[in-house]
């Protein structure tokens, strides 16, 4: 049950087209708005739903938690870190959750190009990128060499 | 440059009533144009279906004050303000581009109409002509080379154009030629040269208008009556989001 585009509510802003990580959200060549070029490899992650600025987007959700006749909308504020569903069940009842998504600033987590690039040598060590300083600890364990 | 009539120096090649046909042509071109478009996408029908779905999902009744407050803000926010681009952006230049226009097409109806025949036309339409063509031009290159989603979002060469582009393209095309045009006539650098800018700046204007059912001019009617329905919506109680957020969980 794949994503669909309301285009009245479209503007063809393109970030559906950046987020989508299978590729399939497109630009339409002939109206500019966003739409759905492969619905059979919709992975229903709701990447896109949740980006449009416009609430553009739905998708009929999964059977389980809600059936055929019903409705599912997504709300991303993102000045206050929060995205709320609302399921219209096909009985008429209406249910809406609103999860915490995150506690800092919306665009204040610096992208990965903006570090300096590593030296050659970290390739070899058993630590992540930025450990231990991301994770905010002195130091992290780490398994003892090969002998 | 900027205090002189184009259509005034034009006018020594060809008759007022010849512009001022032309540009009555364009008005009907674009009235029967967006009463197909219409009619073919069948965008009234549409509007009214929402609206009947609309009212059946209402929780409240909204009376004709709500109805014209509602009105108002779609005008001022949604309309002059551009108020439904998420993006600063695509907001700025959207703005340059529709006032622009709206500059250009009134200033060029004022002059044409009222001082076709008048060398002495007064500075404040020739200025205004020569701002609104600048606008549509600033606004809509930034548009056309770096906002639109077929080059920003989908990383295609900014000249791969489409049936989309119908609109964008006309409306370049017509304020440059318009420009050039008219520089080419203050410089007086030989009559075929300014004849072939005014036929390039003919039949880039007579696209604009005529290609209504094609193109995305249109969209300069319905945007605003999809505005206006969503907000209808959201203050009957009829819209399918979710309610905002009560608390915001941003540590600053």
């Amino acid at each position: 049950m794949p994503t669909y585009v309301d285009m009245t509510r479209c503007d063809g802003c393109g970030e559906c087209v950046n987020i989508c990580p299978s590729d399939i959200m497109h630009i339409d060549p002939v109206y500019r708005r966003a739409y759905n070029i492969e619905p059979n490899f919709c992975w229903e992650c709701y990447s896109c739903v949740k980006a449009c600025p416009q609430h553009a987007i739905d998708v009929r959700g999964y059977a389980d938690f809600a059936p055929l006749g019903h409705k599912v909308r997504v709300l991303r504020e993102k000045e206050k870190g929060v995205i709320s569903w609302k399921i219209r069940y096909r009985d008429g009842r209406v249910k809406e959750f609103a999860f915490p998504i995150r506690t800092t600033p919306w665009g204040s987590i610096a992208a990965p190009s903006s570090y300096d690039a590593p030296p050659a040598d970290e390739l070899q060590s058993q630590l992540l990128a930025h450990e231990p300083d991301a994770l905010k600890v002195a130091a992290l364990p780490a398994l003892p060499a090969r002998s | 440059m900027f205090v002189s009539n184009p259509f005034s120096l034009l006018a020594e090649a060809f008759s007022p009533m010849f512009m001022q046909a032309y540009v009555v042509l364009m008005v009907a071109a674009v009235v029967a144009g967006v009463l197909f478009d219409m009619r073919h996408k069948r965008s009234a029908e549409f509007f009214a279906r929402r609206r009947e779905s609309a009212r059946a999902a209402a929780q409240r009744e909204l009376g004709a004050a709500a109805i014209a407050t509602i009105a108002v803000e779609t005008l001022v926010v949604d309309v002059m303000a551009a108020g439904e681009f998420d993006k600063w952006q695509r907001r700025l230049s959207h703005l340059l581009t529709a006032y622009g226009f709206i500059i250009y097409l009134v200033t060029t109806v004022v002059m044409v109409f009222g001082y076709a025949s008048d060398p002495e036309t007064p500075w404040a339409w020739t200025a205004l002509w020569h701002l609104g063509a600048l606008m549509v031009l600033a606004g809509g290159s930034w548009f056309f080379f770096a906002l639109r989603a077929d080059v920003a979002q989908e990383a295609r060469a900014p000249l791969r154009l489409r049936q989309a582009d119908i609109f964008i393209v006309g409306l370049l095309a017509s304020s440059a030629f318009a420009l050039v045009w008219h520089a080419a006539q203050m410089l007086d650098n030989g009559a075929g040269v300014t004849m072939l800018l005014f036929g390039l700046y003919l039949f880039s204007t007579t696209l604009l208008f005529v290609t209504v059912p094609w193109s995305k001019f249109a969209h300069m009617f319905y945007k605003p009556a999809a505005a206006f329905q969503k907000r209808l919506e959201a203050a009957s109680g009829a819209s399918d989001l979710p309610r905002p957020a009560e608390i915001s969980h941003i540590r600053r």
